[in-house]
């Protein structure tokens, strides 16, 4: 029951996008359409499902000082998270973009360079620093918040992208094209789920 | 020197990064709610984008190319890591820091930094590189102190915590308007600021 | 030089990596006794701006040294060990799971008699926590100070930064029957309900979860404070007497 909380509360309430405006530069630049957006929503969540544990792990057993510390109780290595966890998405990344590129040739090529990008996606290195933040009890919780909060980016891009291909149709002021709509778009989608806080405005 | 100026006030006007090149927005939004954060956040941030700028060309001979990202990667957290703990030390800085929370250090992942370092750092000397840096940083800082003004304004009343609309107009019932400070409106303000901005200088806008 | 080599690309990472860990280590190092001076300081401050010995500015405007001095000077006492967000955090597991006692909870005593409890739990975005400082009878709350990682500035951030919600709790009193040992209540408490205080308009469910933090916390200390009031009425009790043999003595 935990579980299912954490994971509709990661999808929804602490929606990366929505709530946290993490990843939004590749948010931007590939939800032009459904198809590409699908692929590099799936690449998140797989990318975030595979570091976040690790870096939960490395975060338990290494960094922080404590019984589990394999150096030791006392040794503090916690100023190092920032440069571990980033290393530790980067080379996850590349072996990621490899396994992509050998079986699955097609999403290769539309995903294109964006690939690549994921490694300096806010919204994996942002699930890491939220995770170290939050402390989550157990390995299971580390992978259910990994797996709700890259569920939560895949809907965002998905739901933007059939908007933008919608849009494109739009007949909008010259100076607000592209960008400028495409935020302001953004932001009414946040209003949106920001119900799903139970807030009252 | 009509070089250097260029260098200085392209990024922050007709080449902002956030405006013009949509760069680095993941965690700008999110500090805005008030000055004070955004505030320390655009400093972070300058500090950060001129001192690894500078690293990188200092290095940039040096450097094999197979690793250069990684390289490039291991200098930016260098510097963040070093940013979060003098925020950290300081009494000043110490509240502050805590506000910020995870999102100084996404710093690391925000693409002004690996973006210059990847378009100027590596081609050009140390010093012009520093001054690219420290202004690309200024650009993002700029449109973050904007936007955190409107929130701060129309959600508290306040700018740097001090209250600036006068109690009489609370009285005559004006309220705060409670939507700004929630994430949804950082969007929709930067979409004006983008419109504006647009507006004025023709050439940006896109077909 | 041929920078594209092998040789050359392992030993450059690994100089690399050597130096950046050696310029952090050695940053992190002598920096660490003000980080820590700093979290410290933070959670005094917050303790001591419970207990109404001055507002939170106050300690902040005096610093950190001035601030530790005040506390260990005013506390009374051996426990005094300061307990971090994160110790509070292992502690609310523990709570929660039933297997800790209700006298190894932390609790600061001050000289002048006043208990200040620690309470925490999980707001909207993320834990919040605080400190409800209680008047020696341990029954009427005096004060109360709350802070929080991630709520919402302007609304559920306002059980840190809004005092007229913090100023509610003064004159309450803590009281262990149906309504909670000490309410947070939306849409605003009854009149003349002693154990209750107003929630914060359009702050759902941080006040819901402050009331969970308080509601949980408070129950653990269920045992110490009845014991501490029955020991409290007992020396009442034993004073009255005494007194009362007194002026009998008199009389005589």
């Amino acid at each position: 029951m935990e579980y299912l909380s954490l994971f509709v509360k990661s999808i929804f309430v602490d929606n990366m996008i929505f709530a946290y405006f993490l990843g939004m530069c590749s948010y931007l630049a590939v939800s032009k359409n459904v198809k590409t957006a699908n692929g590099l929503g799936i690449a998140v969540i797989a990318v975030l499902l595979i570091t976040l544990p690790v870096n939960y792990l490395l975060n338990k057993f290494l960094l922080t000082p404590g019984e589990n510390c394999i150096f030791g109780p006392d040794v503090d290595l916690s100023f190092l998270s920032f440069i571990i966890f980033i290393a530790v998405i980067a080379a996850i990344t590349q072996v990621v973009e490899m396994v992509v590129e050998k079986f699955l040739p097609s999403l290769y090529s539309s995903l294109g360079i964006y690939l690549p990008l994921i490694a300096v996606n806010c919204a994996i290195l942002g699930g890491s620093l939220f995770m170290q933040q939050k402390e989550f009890a157990n390995l299971g919780e580390s992978a259910v918040y990994a797996l709700g909060s890259g569920a939560g980016w895949y809907l965002a891009i998905v739901a933007l992208a059939a908007i933008r291909e919608k849009l494109s149709y739009a007949n909008i002021p010259a100076g607000l094209k592209g960008t400028g709509i495409t935020f302001i778009t953004v932001g009414l989608m946040g209003v949106a789920f920001m119900a799903f806080m139970g807030l009252a405005i | 020197m009509g070089k250097m100026k260029e260098t200085i006030l392209n990024p922050i006007f007709k080449g902002n990064p956030i405006t013009v090149l949509v760069l680095g927005i993941c965690s700008s939004l999110a500090v805005t709610v008030e000055l004070k954060g955004a505030f320390v956040m655009a400093l972070s941030v300058i500090a950060v984008t001129g001192l690894s700028s500078l690293v990188c060309s200092l290095l940039r001979k040096t450097i094999p190319n197979r690793v250069r990202i990684i390289v490039q990667l291991v200098v930016v957290a260098l510097m963040v890591i070093l940013v979060d703990q003098f925020l950290k030390a300081f009494e000043a800085t110490y509240a502050i820091d805590k506000q910020l929370s995870v999102y100084i250090g996404l710093i690391i992942t925000n693409c002004i930094v690996m973006g210059r370092i990847e378009a100027f750092a590596l081609g050009n000397k140390p010093l012009p590189s520093l001054f690219d840096g420290v202004a690309n940083g200024a650009g993002y800082g700029m449109i973050l102190i904007i936007v955190a003004f409107f929130r701060e304004l129309l959600g508290s009343g306040t700018l740097f915590g001090f209250r600036i609309i006068p109690q009489a107009l609370y009285d005559a019932g004006y309220v705060n308007n409670g939507l700004m400070i929630l994430p949804p409106m950082a969007r929709i303000i930067l979409g004006c600021i983008i419109w504006a901005h647009r507006s004025i200088d023709k050439d940006l806008q896109e077909k | 030089m041929n920078t594209n080599s092998n040789v050359y690309t392992v030993i450059y990472t690994t100089v690399v990596c050597v130096l950046v860990a050696a310029v952090l280590a050695f940053v992190s190092q002598s920096l660490k006794s003000r980080q820590a001076d700093n979290e410290k300081a933070e959670t005094i401050s917050q303790i001591l701006t419970a207990a109404q010995f001055g507002e939170k500015e106050h300690w902040q405007e005096i610093g950190n040294a001035k601030t530790i001095e005040f506390f260990k000077e005013n506390i009374n006492g051996e426990n005094t060990r300061i307990y971090s967000t994160s110790d509070l955090k292992a502690l609310n597991y523990k709570i929660k799971d039933g297997i800790v006692k209700s006298e190894e909870l932390p609790r600061y005593v001050f000289n002048n008699g006043i208990v200040v409890l620690p309470v925490y739990g999980a707001g909207l975005w993320g834990p919040v926590w605080g400190y409800i400082a209680i008047a020696d009878d341990y029954k009427t709350v005096t004060g109360a100070y709350f802070d929080h990682a991630s709520e919402t500035p302007g609304l559920g951030g306002k059980i840190k930064d809004d005092p007229a919600f913090r100023a509610q709790f003064a004159g309450k009193k803590v009281i262990y029957d149906g309504n909670g040992p000490l309410s947070i209540i939306k849409g605003g408490a009854p009149a003349g309900m002693e154990n209750a205080v107003d929630a914060i308009t359009g702050a759902t469910m941080t006040s819901k979860g402050l009331h969970e933090a308080i509601a949980t916390w408070l129950n653990a200390y269920k045992d110490y404070i009845e014991d501490a009031r029955e020991v409290g009425e007992a020396i009442v009790t034993i004073v009255n007497g005494i007194e009362k043999s007194g002026t009998n003595a008199q009389e005589e």
